[in-house]
């Protein structure tokens, strides 16, 4: 029985890049997952969340349940996404039947590398990628979803990918979404950082399992005109053998 | 989307015309941009970071240390009133005196005051927190009675007339060249070639001069140990034990959330804030002061007096969703790890207590015209995993964040109206793909005329410091709708270009 | 005599109102074993942290070894005065040791600037941090901070695995309701604050040389 997947697609994943939801989509069905597509979801509310005002996420947050209410699994290719859900619904909808949906709504869903792993217990999803990766670890997804291992086991299962070590893997890129532009100058500065980092390893592409994060030092690296990409890890896991 | 947050002013205008937020914009900016800056700190950081390590591995179980620290700190804190009175009365008892002080300027005017009515003329302090807290060293100052600070790096700072850098490391920000400069010029004596050992021994004669003539040693505070009615003073450099044991006068000033249970406790707390704040196993000096000196020992103070500080303590204990923040030992690891306190530096806080802990605690202590630390977060959350107290600083500061935009007001009132269409969008998917598919069109026709980051560009925030990011003509959800919901994908999907 | 108080009852009212809210549960955990690893040989632990602490620690099987210790670290010291705690077990090791040097005793009063160095007894020491745990009895407050060596004699039976143990035993003996002070000293004083850089010798002793007794 093929396991149903609903795909949550962060907001601007959808408008800005939506390669990452495409891959994921690519990954899951390869794995033999049937997957759907709730289009009535628009955005899980984090970025009101995140400025506090709580009064404006929540009906965004309540909409979400809405619309994922019969989804039985919800894989998501964004760790901060997968936290808003898991984590800050059941605070943001403090008491009541919303506090149980909420909970029990976080229990199904799935950051991409963690539903792999995690869920399907694999760590070789058949993918081939023949270049030098290094790994930057977004915040939510470490220290909230407290996802360490996941990723990088299912990137040493790709065919031909070299893995790089990057020294302060674990440090902020700088995104921290409102934060990037309220306060760029110190955004900025903590993304150089990471460019540098990055640049250290050689490495030819740099991944995460947030696209947000990906986005942001991809914006620094071509100011910088380094030579690394970024790639976003169900962009990796959907490569192939080229025929 | 236009922010709260207002942006630098122009040149030209006054300093004095600027907002706390607007001086923090634009010191931030200045200290991102300063590269020596973020090396000098990178240098130190990394040096603290090995030396953290070694300390945790030492500790057997690190997070079993972290939740006991945690049960310690909350059954002191949610048993205050009891605890502070249990270590009053053992005070009392042994002959100490006791002042309880709402604000700051209550607890300077009485230190002032016993200072002056004991002829005090000159103070050596060790260092403590609230006492800048409370800008004490000016009052009696103004009384013309001399103030050493005798912690080298507070030692340091004070000569420059500058705050201190960081809560642990007062002078992280100096090297060794800088501070042989400073000790040439303001103490008269040179070092030629800046060696470390020798600077240090110029600031040991000078301020043994100090130690020996003063009539007052003022301290801080560590901890409060309930059981044994004892102040606690954790210290590598042997300045906070002459402090306390040669003038006559000993003043301990201390916050009143300082209190813990019993002195056991110390038996993991003294490990857990060395560990934490430098990585030793323990501080050299853990020192525990009960009362002046009794008749039957050799020396001491004559007067033991422990000054018990409020100032918004109290305000914090009654929010209970907030009073864990009360459990923080000092100890400056989230100062350590954050990498917004590592870019911007100690100073652009421009408060008592400055990184993940300071942007949490001042919001509070000192009103909302410093709320705008609350925002200066990516809310990454490495404070949070590195706090000995479990402290969930990062939440804290979106908790802040919804207070402040609850409260409401100007400054938060125009981003809620942006939210609030962003609230209708999101709520209508229709509309919502209308708006994303407008923006991307809109931003594909200006970055194609080349007007990224200029005034007409609405991203210019971002565009400013990042190449814009690149608009794809089509949406995720237009995708699936047109060819991905049938079960076989067409063609190879490739990477993030 | 008693200190005016003016806002005491205010801050009092403040937080007993303010904790009739209670905070909010912590989460469950399920930590079983000890924080610190035991501590299974001492006297050897105790010696390994003395070392890393920059510690000088001298095992000696009886008084007269002791007492030759002792003339030793003496004589590697300046001419100068030094300050000894007033204990009949300390006038009996200054005479075996045979130093001719002159004596502060602190019955007299505190050690005086010019100290050399200064000999005290301990109230215990603790193998976990390689401390010495020393209270006003031990020859007041200066006498371990004042003079740039300062001198314990202590003995094997002394020694405590822990520091929890350590206060423990405090607690129990009231040494706080005896003595207006305490310290646990763990290393001669130092100072990182120019560069991060150790610096031995801030504001206190350089030297802590430890005299430990087996024998007794």
């Amino acid at each position: 029985m093929a396991r149903k997947i609903s795909l949550f697609v962060p907001c601007f994943v959808d408008q800005l890049q939506p390669e990452v939801a495409v891959d994921t989509v690519k990954v899951l069905r390869r794995i033999g997952c049937e997957v759907d597509f709730p289009a009535g979801q628009t955005c899980c509310g984090q970025p009101a969340f995140n400025s506090g005002f709580w009064d404006e996420a929540r009906p965004c947050a309540e909409r979400f349940l809405r619309v994922f209410k019969d989804a039985e699994v919800i894989v998501c290719p964004s760790g901060s996404c997968t936290t808003m859900v898991r984590v800050f619904y059941p605070e943001l909808m403090a008491s009541g039947p919303a506090h149980d949906e909420a909970l029990a709504v976080g229990k199904r869903t799935f950051e991409l590398s963690e539903f792999l792993v995690r869920v399907m217990g694999l760590t070789d999803v058949g993918a081939t990628f023949q270049h030098s990766v290094t790994y930057h670890a977004s915040c939510h997804g470490l220290r909230e979803l407290k996802l360490r291992d996941e990723p990088l086991r299912l990137l040493r299962g790709v065919k031909g990918l070299k893995l790089v070590d990057m020294l302060r893997s674990e440090e902020c890129c700088g995104f921290g979404g409102t934060f990037a532009t309220k306060f760029e100058s110190i955004s900025a500065a903590m993304g150089e950082s990471k460019c540098e980092s990055v640049a250290v390893t050689g490495a030819e592409y740099v991944t995460a399992i947030d696209p947000s994060c990906l986005m942001h030092v991809q914006g620094i690296l071509g100011r910088r005109k380094d030579r690394a990409q970024t790639i976003h890890l169900a962009s990796i896991l959907a490569s192939e053998a080229q025929a | 989307m236009s922010t709260n947050i207002p942006t630098p002013t122009p040149a030209g205008e006054t300093p004095s015309a600027l907002t706390a937020a607007q001086k923090f914009l634009r010191d931030a900016a200045i200290k991102s941009a300063d590269l020596v800056h973020r090396e000098i700190i990178r240098k130190n950081m990394d040096s603290y970071d090995a030396a953290h390590n070694r300390g945790r591995a030492r500790i057997k179980d690190w997070e079993a240390a972290r939740r006991k620290c945690q049960e310690i700190k909350r059954e002191a804190i949610n048993n205050l009133d009891k605890y502070l009175l249990q270590f009053e009365q053992k005070v009392l008892e042994r002959g100490g005196h006791v002042f309880w002080a709402a604000t700051g300027d209550e607890a300077c005017a009485y230190i002032k005051d016993l200072a002056v009515r004991r002829g005090v003329k000159t103070v050596v302090k060790s260092k403590s927190m609230v006492t800048e807290e409370m800008h004490l060293a000016p009052v009696l100052e103004e009384q013309g009675i001399r103030v050493w600070e005798t912690d080298l790096g507070e030692f340091i700072v004070q000569l420059r007339n500058e705050a201190p850098y960081h809560i642990v490391t007062p002078a992280m920000h100096l090297d060794r060249q800088q501070i042989r400069d400073l000790f040439r010029e303001k103490l008269g004596e040179g070092i030629p070639d800046a060696d470390p050992q020798k600077l240090v021994a110029l600031a040991r004669r000078k301020l043994r001069e100090a130690f020996f003539a003063a009539e007052m040693g003022i301290s801080g505070a560590n901890f409060l140990v309930a059981d044994a009615g004892a102040v606690a003073i954790s210290t590598n450099e042997g300045n906070g034990r002459l402090s306390t044991s040669l003038p006559r006068i000993h003043v301990a000033v201390t916050g009143i959330e300082k209190v813990i249970p019993r002195l056991e406790d110390l038996g993991t707390l003294w490990p857990v804030l060395a560990t934490s704040g430098t990585g030793q196993p323990i501080t050299t000096y853990s020192t525990l002061v009960g009362g002046p000196k009794r008749a039957d020992e050799a020396d001491g103070p004559e007067e033991f007096h422990v000054v018990l500080l409020d100032n918004g303590r109290s305000g914090l204990l009654a929010n209970a969703e907030e009073r864990e923040v009360l459990h923080c030992i000092r100890c400056g690891a989230c100062l350590n790890i954050c990498p917004v306190y590592r870019n911007i530096g100690g100073h652009t806080y421009n408060t008592t207590y400055q990184g993940p802990i300071g942007s949490v605690l001042t919001p509070h202590l000192r009103g909302s015209e410093f709320q705008h630390l609350s925002y200066a977060s990516s809310l990454c959350g490495a404070c949070t995993s590195v706090c000995p107290v479990n402290i969930n600083l990062h939440h804290h500061l979106l908790h802040n964040r919804r207070d402040f935009t609850k409260a409401g007001g100007a400054k938060t009132d125009g981003e809620r109206r942006q939210f609030k269409l962003w609230r209708t969008a999101m709520l209508h998917p229709r509309l919502y793909e209308l708006s994303g598919w407008m923006m991307r069109r809109s931003l594909r026709l200006l970055y194609g005329m080349g007007l990224a980051g200029t005034a007409l560009d609405p991203l210019r925030a971002w565009s400013r410091k990042r190449m814009p990011v690149p608009l794809p003509s089509q949406s995720f959800r237009a995708r699936w709708k047109k060819e991905l919901s049938k079960k076989e994908l067409g063609r190879n999907a490739g990477g993030n270009k | 005599m008693a200190t005016s108080n003016p806002s005491r009852e205010t801050i009092l009212a403040r937080i007993r109102e303010g904790l009739r809210t209670p905070a909010p549960p912590m989460e469950a955990h399920t930590f079983l074993g000890p924080i610190f690893e035991p501590v299974e040989n001492p006297l050897e632990r105790f010696q390994q942290e003395c070392k890393a602490n920059l510690m000088e620690c001298q095992l000696t099987a009886d008084a007269s070894a002791s007492a030759q210790a002792l003339a030793q670290v003496l004589q590697s010291l300046p001419a100068g005065q030094i300050f000894v705690q007033d204990d009949p077990a300390l006038r009996r090791l200054m005479t075996a040791s045979g130093s001719q040097r002159q004596i502060r005793w602190s019955s007299e009063g505190g050690p005086q600037e010019k100290s050399q160095a200064t000999i005290t007894l301990a109230d215990a020491l603790i193998a976990q941090t390689g401390s010495v745990f020393v209270s006003a009895s031990c020859g007041g407050r200066g006498a371990s901070v004042v003079a740039p060596t300062h001198i314990v004699y202590a003995f094997a039976k002394q020694l405590v695995p822990d520091l929890v143990t350590a206060l423990r035993n405090a607690t129990a003996d009231g040494r706080l309701d005896k003595n207006s002070y305490a310290c646990v000293i763990s290393g001669s004083s130092r100072t990182a604050d120019i560069e991060k850089i150790l610096v031995q010798g801030a504001h206190g002793p350089m030297r802590l040389v430890v005299i430990v007794e087996t024998g007794r």
